[in-house]
């Protein structure tokens, strides 16, 4: 092989793990297989696949956290598998993880950014003017004598950024590294990676489940069952139609210009996925083919809410310090009986101090909740209904699959039953059923929850929760963590038991998920209500929704791009309610433009 | 539920005391360590407690900080106080009732008992907790027993452990607390019942703590080996310690305050 001094070079690279069965009985899995990649200096490059496709351990083997089995890695001309080049290798790639809280070092925050080079042995005055550096460039300097422990989720990986930047690496490799931030956070996380790419010449590799981070990138390779399966640039790769296969989905742009081809019976080039330019023009190319396209009929699914209050919070207000500063400030709200009801946020805007209080873990100390379940009218503020409401409301916390702690499935999922001490006869079914509803096996059920894959663990989790029976049940970022599929699959669950007249109370930073799966949603800000309304009707009207400040899902960003560009080029045109899932949305753009044109005719 | 405990956190405060070299007030801890267990009149007391005000005063803890880092360990001292006065039957008694007796000297050794106990927890708190950074503590620890590395102790290895389970101590308790809460809101129990299932109850929140915590210290070992951990061998420090003539006079200040404590006491006796 030619040695390439500009080249990261990972060629037919194999990699297994020990993987006991479940009878103990020692065995290998591959996580890698042959896997060969080129990445430039200087270059942005992405690595997509579901959980578990072996995508982190490419990662790690780039920096030689792990020693491939079989191929060779060439990072700038020195190959990774000989000892010499160990430590230069590990100097020149640096790594931010997913968990902010498992990779700071340091209990103050300049510590904590000075443990890369305190280990490179760089000597100070050095060392003190990389870590001021560091910290000036991710814009959290000002912080520097904090307690790490201290800082927000956002700030936290600013700071697992800074320690990266302050080891001054050619190659910064980022292991999901916004997958538990907010969508605020995650752009500022974001730009911050590209103007340091920018200003350093630096090589981004990202692992990610967000398309739209993906998009960002100049090449992507997607990685399934431990094979590349596809790559190329965002563009070729998007348009390759095996996209799904992967478990990755289109990002929303692309998505709507894709479903408005299949009505209309057209193509999509790569090069019209070019930019939201080049898409806007790909749509009025269509637009001749949309006036004779067929639009199928949406099934009007309107929900009849009938209006019957399940659970209603008045002038809720709560304070940590006494009053100075207020979690929650005079809260209002009104849940219906039967609907998916979102409660929208930022990381840090109260939302979980509010649902906190849904379940009786806080009480409250000014304003109260009034539940209508099956055991009368409960109040939150009465010790004496504080049982009754845990059983009428269900509460599952963010990333629940953490709090498993029996030998079996079966004896996690029956925890509460016992609690309440429901005598074993009445449990099995009980349990059954809620594991069934949640799409768990009925063999699983006997074994160690320790022994089961991350989405396994939450659905179990969930289950646990489910199998109490509650009225109302509050999901706290259910799909947080999860790949795109393990998304749908979470919502399509949510939505079932929404069906099985469950009231559903979905808690989320993520508007664009809270609008597709929402009835209502209520958007929080700085611990106050902003406004309460259906998706449609809160962002039919786009100058209100951004005068106050909302985040507008991201297909709703691009398809207002659409509608004022149809707007312009056709008369007459007059479109309904937005939808917020790309084929409903691109099937009513359709026929809105199919109106207009016969009626202008 | 538990994010009012503050044993072994930090106080980051710009006073005198945050600024003194770590092994100094490492080893002036030790000396009033051993000077409040030798002390026992009452007149050394009130000088104890006013030599330990003015280090207070000197590292710019409040008095809404101090009371924190006292709560918790109240109901033991309390405790202590109790089993003393009742059980130590030496002295003349100045309350008899039935079989309860409390003697003057008994009294007096209970409260002696409580207060030891009391100021052991400031001290740690002023000299160390509060005032010096979990690192810093460890590369006093690290500095003070490094001739130990010649008999192949790792000390240094030591001190990093130390002082990465002391950063862990909050990530830890916040978890506690959603693992609490996540049970409750499953109908658990922790307050009534029986104290063999309130036991039961704490386990089934030890479990989930452990096997997160075992996920942390593995992720936290690949994170710092990205980050080229390899040992103490050839590290440099961002803040080296050094003993400037400030360190130097506040250890002699102290540690003479410390001496006259204790042969004030003697000679009190």
């Amino acid at each position: 092989m030619k040695v390439e001094l500009d080249k990261i070079t990972v060629d037919k690279v194999s990699f297994s793990y020990r993987s006991d069965d479940t009878d103990g009985n020692a065995g290998m899995k591959k996580a890698l297989n042959s896997v060969s990649a080129e990445i430039e200096r200087g270059s942005y490059v992405a690595i997509l696949g579901p959980n578990g496709s072996g995508k982190s351990t490419l990662a790690k083997i780039i920096d030689i956290l792990e020693l491939p089995d079989e191929g060779r890695v060439v990072i700038f001309g020195k190959d990774a598998g000989e000892d010499e080049n160990f430590w230069d290798i590990r100097k020149k790639c640096a790594c931010v993880f997913q968990n902010p809280d498992n990779q700071i070092v340091g209990t103050i925050v300049e510590e904590d950014t000075a443990f890369g080079p305190e280990n490179l042995g760089v000597p100070n005055p050095e060392l003190r003017h990389r870590v001021e550096e560091a910290l000036k460039d991710v814009g959290i300097y000002e912080l520097r004598e904090r307690e790490a422990a201290s800082l927000s989720g956002g700030q936290k990986q600013k700071l697992a950024i800074a320690g990266a930047l302050a080891m001054h690496p050619d190659v910064l490799i980022l292991d999901e590294a916004t997958a538990m931030l907010d969508p605020v956070s995650r752009d500022e996380f974001l730009e911050i990676v590209e103007r340091q790419r920018k200003e350093k010449s630096l090589t981004i590799i990202t692992i990610t489940h967000d398309m739209t981070e993906a998009i960002r990138c100049e090449k992507i390779y997607v990685i399934n069952k431990g094979e590349i399966a596809i790559s190329g640039s965002p563009q070729e790769v998007f348009s390759s139609g095996r996209v799904g296969s992967c478990g990755l989905k289109q990002p929303e742009n692309y998505a709507l210009c894709y479903q408005i081809a299949r009505i209309c019976g057209e193509e999509i080039l790569p090069a019209d996925l070019a930019s939201d330019d080049t898409l806007l023009e790909c749509v009025m190319r269509m637009v001749p083919r949309m006036v004779s396209s067929f639009v199928p009929a949406e099934d009007s699914a309107v929900t009849d809410l009938s209006g019957e209050v399940i659970l209603s919070i008045k002038h809720l207000s709560c304070s940590y310090d006494g009053g100075q500063n207020k979690a929650i400030d005079d809260v209002n709200l009104d849940v219906y009986r039967g609907e998916v009801f979102g409660i929208v946020g930022r990381s840090g805007c109260g939302k979980t101090t509010l649902v906190s209080h849904l379940n009786a873990i806080l009480a409250p100390q000014s304003g109260e909740i009034i539940i209508h379940g099956k055991d009368g009218i409960l109040s939150a503020g009465e010790r004496k209904d504080k049982a009754k409401i845990r059983r009428t409301v269900g509460l599952v916390f963010q990333y629940p699959e953490y709090q498993l702690f029996e030998e079996t499935v079966y004896k996690d999922i029956s925890y509460g039953l016992r609690n309440l001490k429901i005598p074993e006869t009445e449990r099995r079914a009980k349990v059954e059923a809620a594991a069934g509803l949640m799409g768990i096996d009925a063999e699983i059920l006997g074994k160690s929850p320790f022994e089961l894959s991350g989405g396994q663990k939450r659905r179990v989790a969930m289950a646990g929760v489910l199998v109490m029976e509650p009225e109302i049940l509050v999901l706290d970022e259910p799909a947080s963590g999860l790949d795109p599929k393990g998304r749908d699959e979470m919502f399509r669950l949510i939505a079932k038991l929404r069906d099985n007249g469950t009231t559903v109370i979905l808690v989320s930073h993520n508007m664009d998920e809270a609008a597709q799966n929402c009835d209502r949603i209520c958007a929080i800000k700085d611990g106050r209500v902003q406004v309460v309304a259906a998706p449609a009707e809160l962002f039919a009207d786009r100058g209100k929704a951004e005068s106050m400040g909302l985040d507008i899902p991201k297909l709703t960003q691009f398809s207002n791009r659409v509608k004022e560009k149809l707007g312009r080029e056709i008369a007459n045109v007059n479109f309904s309610e937005p939808a917020f899932e790309s084929a409903s949305e691109a099937a009513r753009i359709v026929l809105a433009v199919k109106k207009a044109v016969k009626g202008n005719a | 539920m538990l994010n009012d405990i503050s044993i072994g956190r930090y106080y980051r405060k710009d006073s005198i005391l945050h600024g003194t070299d770590p092994r100094v007030k490492a080893i002036l801890y030790i000396v009033y360590l051993v000077a409040i267990f030798i002390i026992r009149t009452p007149v050394a007391l009130a000088v104890l407690t006013a030599v330990t005000l003015l280090q207070a005063v000197m590292a710019k803890i409040t008095p809404r900080i101090m009371w924190l880092t006292v709560k918790p360990v109240l109901p033991i001292a309390m405790f202590i106080l109790l089993i003393n006065i009742f059980t130590i039957r030496q002295g003349n008694p100045v309350f008899t009732w039935r079989i309860i007796r409390i003697t003057d000297y008994g009294a007096m050794r209970a409260v002696l008992t409580a207060l030891r106990l009391v100021f052991l927890i400031i001290s740690t708190s002023i000299l160390l907790t509060l005032t010096t950074t979990p690192l810093k503590i460890s590369d006093a620890l690290e500095s003070i027993f490094a001739p130990l590395k010649a008999i192949h102790i790792p000390v240094h290895e030591m001190a990093m452990m130390m002082s990465i389970a002391l950063r862990f101590i909050p990530t830890l308790v916040s978890e506690t607390d959603k693992i609490m809460k996540a049970q409750i809101s499953r109908g658990a129990d922790y307050d009534t019942g029986s104290f063999v299932s309130r036991v039961r109850g704490y386990i089934t929140v030890l479990i989930p703590l452990f096997v997160s915590s075992f996920k942390r210290a593995e992720e936290l070992a690949v994170a710092m080996d990205a980050r080229c951990y390899h040992g103490g061998d050839g590290r440099t420090k961002l803040n080296p310690l050094k003993i400037t003539s400030r360190d130097v006079l506040i250890g002699l200040f102290y540690g003479i305050l410390a001496i006259g404590l204790v042969v004030t006491d003697l000679s009190l006796r």
